[in-house]
């Protein structure tokens, strides 16, 4: 390690930083601001606490963060539930299968969040394949949809969550020694006690990470939710596009920012510090 | 794997990855199906197959306007994420040459997971305040910064595999950092670049959160298009142009995993 | 060509110190080889002198001039790294050009006329046109030899050239850098854990320990006089015995006693395995001892004995033919000048 080793890292590091400080650190933190001062400007005399109490208060704003912070449990939950059993067999298919299995994943992340929530209207609706066949077995009536419902968000929200789950959980689970595993079928433990006692120990720091994401990007969406969802059924993201474009109530937009905001960073920072020290590396 | 799998694991383990792959498949085959109708109604299953939608979108002129808006600003996004990011990659690589590291990392992965919602209204707040409203380069930066994660882990990824001691054995050599920079580690970080381009683009192009909060008349985008359409009652149309988004996808991820090979980064 | 001198070099890593105080001079032309085990500091004393790190005292000095502030680009060194470091993604010839490019003024024709000549210095004149993938192990160690030669520096750095491959290559490499000397008689510095390397290919080495210079001198005079106990075991295999030294008699620690040369006090007696041998009949010893076989190994040409005698362990090889046994007694002995105290 040179000095000229240091100049050069943070010559490197450096318009990367100052653009980000700009054009990402800079905003959020005005809206930060908005939440806490009259106009923006941070002053000891311009904290304002007025959205604040309405934030509280109002059973509207209160269902749209408890929506959201149930949407969010749900759908990591039912992406942990569903992604894990599939990492495990993505993970254990030929290597042929492989490539094709993680295409899969990887093309819906790819595709545009409303062409993804779009196919979900059609399938989700009135006219749609599952709701026909619901009808057909006589479970539901004429008018029923699956779409404009709250389980309907949280089924697209799965889909377009779960490859994020998988896609971390497998990095981890395939980093695993597979000697670990023979060395446990060799002490006499059956294919499934295997998994039990010896991949999923081992797999912890994926399912904690995989949730961490799945959660906090859930909490933030905001196209799913709306297409889906419809106005009846706001979650955080919405209530802010409709405080900022439709109401001009820039001061409630920045509270439910900050809200949101905070919501996200509760769960990620706690893992971020836990996770530093331990790699040197990016990967997730 | 472990040999002697039990044979309900592997029926099991079968069901799941066909359950899930039409899953995690079935809303862009239905748009996809959706698009050929040859009626006038976006219906699944379609009735009667056509290609005369894509005829119509193509020939559409606000589409048409969309996609070129799409397209420029995806191109100025890469032109500017692809040079930070890969510098921003470069300077994590050594341990202990940034101070800090573990912040400046966070700082650069960090929209990934951070709300976009959030910075869109930052960005409109602060586009107003300096250019009176939402301006093309607000939303430029706001592609920017969404796109600069992905070029960041593509680097890092491949960087990974290149031999730091090329770069101690250029400098032994003569070169300077310039040149031991475009001679030696560059080339060998060129899959990370590219597929960071890739992704980089993808990202610009599809994103619908920024523009909806970004937009003005003059500033549409395919994405914006799409919503619209969905606001009210959906074409086969808008079907269409959503299907041309999902073959982009896909030649998007074949390209990546192309230059990649497997390396996992997105996720 | 140039020689090479370090004084006063300390090396700290935040609160670790890698290189403690230490002093080498190598004259112009010599091979030296740093030796010691991971973590000695001798790979952090060749990048200092590469310029690669920068101690955090001393000066470093080629051939008289005061380098310690210089880059390394500015530097004339050549550095073989034990990864090799060949440009992936150039040629052969293109790796070979390019430290002379950054050099720069040679002509096209000059340089290609360096590049032939080097590549024939390593035996490897038909490989310019291909990748560093495309070769073997041991092509690529030959590249990288030649890389760093091929802009003649004053001084030649080998970060453990031969620790990648497989022993039989190794052996070969040796040679081939012999004579690769005898053509080249460029100041060498060469960093391995490997003793035998530093022994074979050497005119000095110096053994290190824990960021210090435990002991330096020609390979014969090293193994030969051992300064301390770490030395001693470090370059071939010793027995180290504690024991008390009075009036020329060494007590070891059953309190047997055995003649020795050397002061009284508390000692390490250092006998090298090839000093001890059984003593047979009609043929005696100048010092000898009653031993029991502890353990027996068969190595082919010979057999690798463990006894107890004089209450510690020792360890030497036997003749096959002797037929010996566990559990048996031997009379073993050595010639007493053998018996070295440390």
């Amino acid at each position: 390690m040179n000095r000229s080793d240091r100049t050069e890292a943070a010559l490197l590091a450096a318009p990367g930083v100052l653009l980000l400080g700009a054009v990402f650190v800079l905003p959020i933190a005005g809206v930060l601001a908005y939440g806490f001062f009259r106009d923006g400007v941070p002053s000891l005399a311009a904290l304002d606490w007025t959205s604040w109490s309405r934030l509280f208060a109002d059973d509207y704003y209160l269902g749209l963060a408890a929506r959201t912070l149930r949407l969010g449990l749900i759908v990591t939950l039912a992406a942990l539930l569903i992604g894990y059993p599939l990492a495990i067999a993505i993970d254990a298919a030929p290597r042929r299968w492989r490539t094709w299995l993680v295409l899969a994943l990887l093309l819906p992340l790819m595709t545009s969040v409303v062409v993804r929530s779009f196919g979900w209207l059609v399938i989700l609706g009135r006219n749609g394949p599952i709701v026909q066949w619901l009808r057909e077995l006589e479970l539901v009536d004429r008018r029923f949809q699956l779409a404009y419902t709250e389980t309907g968000i949280a089924i697209a929200m799965v889909q377009v969550l779960l490859p994020y789950m998988v896609l971390t959980l497998l990095g981890v689970i395939g980093q695993i020694d597979r000697r670990l595993l023979e060395a446990a079928r060799a002490m006499g433990a059956g294919w499934w006690t295997a998994l039990a006692r010896v991949t999923l120990p081992l797999s912890w720091p994926g399912v904690v990470g995989g949730s961490v994401l799945v959660f906090a990007v859930t909490v933030g969406s905001f196209i799913t939710p709306v297409l889906i969802g419809g106005l009846k059924l706001p979650v955080l993201a919405s209530g802010i596009y409709a405080s900022a474009i439709s109401e001009n109530d820039w001061p409630m937009a920045a509270v439910q920012s900050v809200a949101l905001f905070a919501v996200v960073l509760i769960v990620l920072l706690p893992y971020a510090l836990v996770t530093r020290p331990a790699r040197g590396g990016v990967a997730r | 794997m472990i040999g002697e799998r039990p044979f309900a694991a592997t029926v099991a383990m079968l069901l799941l990855l066909l359950l899930v792959g039409v899953f995690l498949l079935a809303p862009l085959a239905v748009v996809a199906a959706a698009s050929l109708s040859a009626g006038g109604f976006l219906v699944f299953p379609p009735q009667g197959l056509s290609l005369r939608w894509y005829a119509d979108v193509w020939g559409d002129p606000r589409y048409v306007q969309a996609a070129w808006t799409s397209l420029g600003l995806a191109l100025i996004t890469v032109a500017i994420a692809v040079p930070l990011g890969t510098a921003a990659a470069l300077s994590l690589r050594r341990p202990g040459a940034l101070p800090l590291r573990g912040l400046w990392e966070f700082l650069f992965l960090s929209p990934l997971v951070l709300p976009a919602v959030v910075l869109a209204i930052g960005l409109l707040i602060l586009a107003s305040n300096l250019a009176g409203g939402p301006s093309k380069a607000a939303l430029v930066a706001g592609h920017v910064v969404i796109a600069l994660p992905y070029v960041v882990r593509t680097v890092t990824a491949v960087l990974a595999g290149v031999d730091p001691a090329t770069d101690d054995a250029a400098r032994v050599m003569g070169a300077s950092a310039w040149q031991r920079l475009f001679m030696v580690t560059l080339p060998q970080a060129k899959a990370g670049i590219a597929a960071g381009a890739v992704l980089a683009f993808i990202v610009s192009f599809d994103d619908a959160v920024l523009v909806l909060f970004l937009r003005s008349p003059t500033l549409e985008t395919i994405p914006l298009r799409i919503y619209a359409g969905l606001e009210f009652s959906p074409d086969p149309g808008v079907a269409a142009v959503s299907t041309c988004l999902i073959l982009l996808a896909a030649v998007a991820v074949g390209v990546t995993d192309r230059l990649l090979g497997g390396k996992q980064v997105v996720g | 060509m140039a020689a090479v001198s370090m004084t006063g070099i300390v090396k700290k890593f935040g609160a670790v110190t890698a290189v403690d105080s230490v002093d080498l001079e190598v004259a112009d032309g010599r091979f030296v080889a740093l030796l010691g085990p991971s973590g000695c500091g001798k790979t952090t004393l060749l990048r200092m002198l590469s310029g690669l790190e920068a101690p955090s005292q001393g000066r470093v000095r080629i051939g008289g001039k005061d380098v310690t502030a210089l880059p390394p680009e500015r530097r004339n060194v050549g550095f073989m790294f034990q990864s090799y470091a060949l440009f992936p993604h150039m040629t052969v010839e293109a790796n070979l050009r390019f430290p002379l490019r950054m050099r720069r003024g040679l002509s096209r024709s000059q340089e290609d006329a360096r590049i032939a000549r080097a590549l024939a210095l390593v035996r490897l004149p038909d490989v310019g046109q291909r990748k560093p993938q495309q070769l073997s192990g041991g092509q690529q160690q030959r590249v990288a030899l030649a890389r760093a030669l091929i802009d003649e520096p004053d001084v030649l750095l080998l970060d453990e050239p031969l620790s990648n491959l497989d022993a039989r290559l190794r052996d070969e490499m040796q040679l081939e850098l012999v004579e690769l000397r005898r053509q080249v008689p460029i100041t060498t510095i060469m960093v391995t854990h490997d003793q035998h390397e530093g022994l074979a290919l050497a005119d000095d080495i110096v053994v290190m320990r824990a960021g210090r210079i435990e002991q330096q001198g020609t390979p014969e005079s090293v193994y030969a006089s051992p300064a301390t106990p770490f030395v001693a075991d470090f370059l071939g295999a010793a027995n180290l015995v504690p024991v008390s030294v009075e009036g020329g008699l060494a007590r070891w620690p059953d309190g047997l006693t055995t003649p020795v040369d050397g002061a009284p006090g508390q000692h390490t007696l250092m006998l090298r395995q090839e000093d001890i041998a059984i003593v047979q009949p009609g043929a005696p010893a100048e010092v000898e001892l009653t031993a029991r076989i502890v353990a027996a190994a068969f190595r082919g040409s010979s057999l690798q004995l463990s006894v107890e005698a004089g209450g510690a362990r020792l360890r030497f090889g036997a003749p096959v033919q002797g037929g010996y046994g566990v559990g048996a007694q031997v009379r073993i002995g050595w010639v007493r000048a053998a018996a070295r105290l440390l």
